[in-house]
């Protein structure tokens, strides 16, 4: 028997791995490979969806960094997602706290908790938002009864930008539910431990669950990084990427510049750039974690 | 009573989250003026004929034909999906092979590119093969492991496994199969239902695949239908029954949440070793 | 193990490949002037009220041509272009299409992006349509597309908010001006204009310099006929409706109604906002959100020298045939019926607009089926002289960077000659790219 690592757990065999994972790569090689080679190499062309492509080098990337347009994007959503997906984490995580607990009727809140997730885009949010957000609206009167002057949220690039992460914060159902997944593996005795040791409840949060929770911490870090930076739709409904383009995320520009302004090629080089940075990131979350993991990818 | 003060504050953060449901339903009663003119969700009247057009649908079908649709389309996929993804995750968790970290590497990456761009190409090869307006293209990925983030997600879970557990059923002389179906599964039970609500949830939701997909009205899903009546750029319009069409339509995902939720979680002994 | 492995990837890169390289297989099938049995798949946009109309057009339809079966597919219109874009360079479009005006730009810049129509004159009656209209489907010489109905922006007003203000409906750009002082001192604008999908602001704006110079904005060919000039007066015009309160600025708007259609805004609902530029065929939902009779058609304005020129037309919809199509015939044959049978009229209503088709328009005339502020518009327009908007202007690019320079000028981000000179840089580069 070969000697047993976590590099090779448990498993048995070289090519029982192999076997396990044929679904991907027959997936991978048949609806992936081919949409993600034909999207390479339409980056290199001038391609507008109805003209024969012509080839054109690197002129898309060129252009792309040449221009503001590009930059701006990316620094948008690089800053939507260093604000929302800490603060996603730690209100998804208190929520799941929460509704661990072993009280009556807790179906019914985890419910309840989960409704915006499911609502998603749907238009009763567009309106809410407009009901909370315009001109004399709920937000405007609580910042006037503690005595805040009122703000134009919509028509400020900052505000703007801050009613979007709310949106996205407030639907914290599937990041939830994955830390729900995971603290029932905390055995109670831990917990039971830890009060003989006269350790709050706080304290044993901190000590306790939070450092037993790192592995989906690190999952929801890393899935909801991914999200955030392919964010489209809550920018798209709620603000249309403005005011002045504060909230034009790169996802907009993708899906601007291929159905509505039909530059198919240019739009195809941006999502390359896009996926180099997206990979950039994750490896970049890989590495730090690994050795707090303890594993090898 | 050492639990109000849970009670209190899950309560009233109840109500921020499950307002805007609640508006909603109340929108379905009003009038397009009124829809926008408050923010409070009890409307002026209650008139249950709107629930019956919406039912109805402007197309020869009710509404219970494409509810019919989509489950054509979540039951194979959520099947799929599933059992494809615990595979794939199984080996990549338990496994070493050749190549392991480039493919987790490609796993990873097919989850980057913006599904925008990936649509069109993928059109193409679905009405090459002739098989646009059917259901393939919406299901079969599913068979192959199509969503990463589900097999990542699994992962994560199968590592937060003891490998004692595996050891000591090697030892009675379980397969790698066995191993997997009767004691890892069990263990990640929860995690299992997770995600089958996600693709439930997700595919509910889902429009643009479907809008390229999918062309003939009578196969149109849920999603398809809700938007045929809004246009932004004709004449009349009339909200509430658009509305009222979202509300019929979140029912199934409401349910599906309610019934699952119980199973998000249970102690790991519970699933696990007992057996 | 590893053989099966090598084979399976194998299997998947040939696949790749020959998807990837194959060329499209699609061929022309000219007409052969007998209407056989077949069935033919119809598609178009709309909100309920078309869908149902269309939908008792094609029952009379199969009655009257029991032998071709119409298999409708229909939507919303979001997304609706990304799905025809993807049937057509898949080779998978319907037989017949309601299409967008700027699509024959996007879609068929040389001509031969949908069906030659000039060679289907047997079956498609096209001497009920006035030469201009039927020059707007024309590409590259090429009958692209039949417009179905046409249609301009025209100016419509709550008249109780100008009553309430004491003020009268503007017929000239200066009582415009001072209507807007007078209604902002009250609290109250009299227009609405918007930097949205709609881009009112720009369009305005257009309309005044178009006015005053007879030069067009874009051409038809899409080469830009305003100077750098122009472009900058158009802004300065902005400015100028800005600072007289003739609308909000860009930033009390969004502040006010958010990212929210006007006709979803409470802004517009209580009546604060007075007015609307608005196409004719679609001003039906702002006027269902007021008490009905409250809001009307205003004039277009003119000049204090009466120049009343530059007021802008273009087909609000228009139906093309897929170059694709095995049957063109019968697909010409439905069109006919679809643009000017007089039954089929009568049930279509105005729900794609007052149709172009003169015997249709006759069918609802006597059928006593136009009428309500679409008509009143259209029959003020009809008095002008006006300008044909050219699909390059309806483009979403462009629009984008009109739209940019109009918030860029309200947020005091760029003067109007910075503005000005990149909106004009810009524009001309981008039509140059698209024009190719």
């Amino acid at each position: 028997m070969k000697k047993r690592s976590y590099r090779n757990p448990v498993g048995v065999g070289k090519y029982t791995g192999l076997l396990l994972i044929m679904p991907f790569i027959i997936g991978f090689s048949a609806f992936t490979l081919y949409p993600f080679a034909a999207s390479f190499v339409l980056g290199l062309t001038d391609y507008d969806g109805v003209h024969s492509p012509g080839f054109i080098g690197a002129d898309n990337f060129a252009d792309m960094l040449a221009g503001s347009e590009f930059r701006g994007a990316v620094w948008t959503t690089l800053k939507y997602t260093l604000v929302l997906v800490p603060l996603k984490l730690a209100v998804s995580l208190l929520a799941a706290v929460l509704l661990n607990a072993e009280i009556k009727g807790m179906g019914v809140y985890r419910t309840i908790f989960y409704v915006p997730s499911i609502l998603g885009s749907n238009l009763a949010i567009v309106i809410m938002w407009q009901f909370l957000f315009t001109s004399g609206g709920l937000a405007d009167q609580i910042m006037e009864s503690v005595g805040l002057p009122a703000i134009g949220w919509y028509g400020s690039s900052g505000s703007a930008m801050a009613i979007i992460v709310l949106l996205r914060l407030w639907e914290f159902g599937s990041a939830m539910i994955l830390f729900l997944n995971a603290l029932r593996d905390i055995p109670a005795e831990y917990y039971d431990a830890a009060k003989v040791d006269g350790c709050g409840r706080i304290r044993a949060f901190f000590r306790i669950t939070l450092p037993l929770l790192g592995r989906v911490m690190f999952l929801n870090l890393v899935l909801q990084t991914i999200a955030a930076m392919q964010e489209f739709s809550a920018p798209y409904m709620i603000t249309g990427g403005g005011p002045m383009k504060s909230t034009y995320t790169i996802g907009m520009l993708i899906y601007d510049e291929m159905f509505r302004f039909h530059n198919v090629g240019y739009a195809n080089a941006v999502s390359w750039a896009f996926f180099v940075l997206v990979t950039a990131i994750v490896l970049v979350l890989f590495a730090v974690t690994r050795r707090r993991r303890g594993e090898d990818t | 009573m050492k639990k109000l003060p849970l009670y209190i504050l899950l309560t009233a953060a109840a109500v921020v989250m499950i307002y805007p449901l609640l508006w909603l339903v109340g929108a379905s009663f009003k009038s397009n003026e009124e829809i926008f003119s408050s923010a409070w969700f009890v409307p002026s009247s209650i008139d249950l004929s709107v629930y019956v057009r919406a039912w109805r649908t402007v197309t020869p079908y009710t509404m219970g034909h494409y509810f019919l649709n989509t489950f054509l389309i979540i039951v194979p996929k959520t099947v799929f999906a599933v059992v494809s993804s615990v595979l794939v995750a199984y080996g990549f968790a338990r496994f070493d092979f050749p190549l392991k970290r480039l493919f987790f590497a490609l796993l990873m990456g097919s989850m980057f590119m913006p599904a925008i761009v990936t649509v069109t190409p993928l059109y193409m090869l679905w009405s090459r093969l002739g098989l646009h307006d059917t259901y393939v293209p919406l299901t079969l990925p599913a068979l192959f492991a199509a969503e990463g983030a589900f097999v990542f997600m699994l992962v994560q879970f199968f590592r937060g496994v003891p490998r004692e557990f595996d050891e000591a059923a090697r030892i009675d002389g379980c397969g790698s199969l066995r191993l997997l179906v009767y004691i890892l599964v069990p263990c990640i039970r929860p995690v299992i239902v997770s995600i089958t609500v996600f693709t439930f949830l997700w595919t509910m939701n889902d429009f643009l695949t479907p809008l390229i997909m999918i062309s003939s009205v009578e196969k149109y899903p849920l999603s398809l239908i809700l938007r045929l009546s809004a246009d932004s750029t004709g004449d009349g319009y009339e909200l509430r029954k658009i509305i009222a069409m979202s509300v019929i339509g979140l029912i199934p995902s409401a349910v599906v949440f309610a019934a699952a939720q119980k199973r998000f979680i249970g102690g790991i002994t519970e699933g696990g070793l007992s057996g | 193990m590893k053989k099966l492995f090598v084979y399976l990837a194998a299997i998947g890169c040939i696949t790749a490949l020959s998807a990837c390289g194959s060329g499209k297989t699609a061929k022309f099938t000219p007409p052969d002037g007998k209407l056989d049995k077949c069935s033919l798949r119809f598609s178009w946009w709309g909100g309920d009220d078309r869908h149902e109309a269309t939908l008792a057009a094609l029952k009379l339809w199969e009655q009257k041509h029991p032998d071709i079966t119409i298999i409708p597919e229909y939507g919303g219109w979001d997304g609706w272009t990304e799905k025809v874009s993807s049937q057509i360079s898949g080779g998978t479009a319907p037989d017949v299409m309601q299409v967008n005006y700027d699509w024959l730009v996007s879609l068929s810049p040389e001509g031969d992006g949908f069906y030659d129509l000039g060679l289907l004159a047997d079956r498609l009656d096209l001497s009920v349509f006035d030469d201009e209209v039927l020059s707007f489907g024309r590409m590259n010489g090429k009958l692209n597309a039949v417009t179905v109905s046409v249609s301009g922006r025209g100016l419509f007003y709550n008249s109780e908010t100008f009553r309430k203000c004491g003020v009268s409906y503007p017929e000239t750009w200066s009582e415009l001006l001072a209507a807007g002082e007078k209604m902002s001192a009250q609290g109250c604008c009299p227009l609405d204009l918007d930097i949205q999908s709609g881009s009112t602001a720009w369009y305005l704006a257009v309309v005044y310099v178009q006015q005053q110079t007879g030069r067009q904005f874009v051409t038809m060919d899409g080469e830009l006929g305003f100077t750098e000039d122009d472009v900058r007066a158009a802004l300065d015009f902005y400015r100028e409706l800005e600072d007289c309160g003739v609308t909000r600025t860009v930033r009390e708007r969004a502040n006010e109604d958010g990212n929210a259609a006007l006709y979803q805004s409470p802004s517009f609902i209580d009546g604060r906002v007075g007015g609307v530029l608005e196409w004719g065929s679609s001003v039906g939902k702002y006027d269902m959100v007021l008490p009905e009779g409250t809001l009307t058609a205003g004039a277009f304005l003119r000049c204090d020298n009466g120049e009343s020129g530059g007021w802008m037309i273009k087909p609000s919809v228009l139906y093309a045939i897929s170059k694709d199509t095995e049957y063109p015939d019968e697909a010409a044959a439905f069109m006919d019926f679809m643009l000017s049978d007089p039954e089929c009229a009568a049930l279509l209503g105005t729900t794609r607009g007052i149709p172009a088709s003169q015997r249709a328009e006759k069918a609802l005339e006597t059928g006593g089926l136009l009428g309500g502020l679409a008509n009143d518009s259209d029959e003020l327009l009809e008095e002008l002289d006006t300008v044909t908007i050219s699909p390059y202007m309806e483009l979403p690019a462009v629009k984008e960077l009109c739209n940019s320079a109009i918030e860029k000028v309200s947020y005091g981000k760029a003067d109007t000659a910075q503005a000005a000179k990149e909106l004009y840089t810009s524009a001309e580069e981008y039509l140059r790219k698209v024009r190719k």
